[in-house]
């Protein structure tokens, strides 16, 4: 069936859009966990405890983190 | 000529509809919607209608598309997943469309509203939930503990994992939306170069919008694969508790 038609979706054969499509998912995946965690935390000091700006350092602190952890969570899938 | 990039992207109404206090006007992303909706659907249709033995070419499209978007949710979800192959269909075939079409020059790119991606990664990210809660109870909750978690490290593990878990609807949403967005706008940006530019250097922006416009085809195929392939993760998260990325690429 696939060798009957020219057309193929790109990501899934060419290395150059697969490599693309896995650098592209990275860095959003770094920035959504850093928006959560300091979302978090400001939202904690506002709103619940008005504790300065320390919700928030730690907060970001945890974003970082999870984005890390996303991200080598992904790229583990794909080396091998 | 002192127009901003960011202009293409601004909505304006054109029927303005208000009903009990909501604004449902009509305005491009809307007509654009519609546009993208009617013509998948009418593709599709066709090429199910003709079912010979030797496809035509539409039907070999068609059937290519089947057979894609069925090896995705194998290979992620396995065979369990099949039962979400109309709603994965249906978001890759108008995300893909919606991105592809956008590309015509005078038309509107509808996944470059972030309240467009928005609404599908808070729908798939409430399916996921609704799901492991309805098959796994209580012990869904256990999503936030990854195996083999040593039990003093888990007031440090389970706000890292809840903010990590929190954060898969808003990758979604802002990757398409933000793809689209700096796609659309860099093209703009070229472009207006192009016109700026005039004969003597114009020609070399106006080469370079040709070949991003080139590369966007691609981001666009690569946008809606990710797309699909995380909502087929993350669904399959609910069905087999841990492991369930391992299956992903």
């Amino acid at each position: 069936m696939r060798a009957g038609l020219d057309i193929d979706m790109p990501p899934s054969n060419d290395p150059f859009y697969a490599g693309l499509g896995q650098a592209v998912r990275i860095g959003t995946e770094l920035l959504a966990a850093l928006i959560v965690g300091g979302g978090l935390g400001w939202a904690a000091d506002t709103y619940l405890f008005a504790s300065g700006p320390w919700g928030m350092v730690v907060g970001l602190i945890v974003g970082v983190t999870a984005g890390i952890r996303n991200v080598m969570r992904a790229a583990q899938n794909w080396s091998k | 000529m002192e127009e901003s990039p960011l202009h293409p992207f601004e909505l304006h109404n054109y029927i303005p509809i208000n009903l009990f206090g909501l604004d449902i006007s009509i305005n491009k992303a809307v007509i654009m919607m519609w546009v993208v909706v009617g013509l998948a659907a009418f593709l599709l249709v066709k090429a199910g209608r003709s079912r010979r033995m030797v496809p035509t070419k539409l039907q070999s499209l068609g059937e290519l598309l089947v057979e894609f978007i069925r090896d995705i949710i194998l290979d992620t979800m396995g065979k369990g997943g099949l039962k979400f192959f109309p709603f994965i269909a249906t978001l890759f075939v108008f995300i893909l469309f919606s991105n592809l079409l956008g590309l015509i020059p005078g038309t509107y790119t509808v996944t470059s509203q972030i309240i467009v991606t928005a609404v599908f990664a808070l729908t798939v990210y409430a399916i996921s939930i609704v799901m492991g809660f309805i098959l796994h109870g209580v012990k869904f909750l256990g999503i936030l503990v990854p195996p083999g978690t040593p039990g003093w490290l888990l007031p440090l593990m389970i706000p890292i994992e809840l903010v990590s878990q929190l954060a898969r609807p808003i990758s979604l949403a802002v990757r398409l939306f933000a793809n689209m967005t700096a796609g659309h706008t860099i093209l703009g940006v070229l472009f207006g170069l192009a016109i700026g530019g005039g004969l003597l250097i114009g020609w070399l922006p106006f080469a370079f919008t040709i070949a991003m416009n080139g590369l966007e085809v691609g981001i666009a195929f690569i946008q809606a694969y990710i797309f699909t392939v995380l909502t087929c993760v993350y669904i399959g998260d609910a069905f087999h508790l841990h492991g369930a990325d391992d299956h992903a690429h």
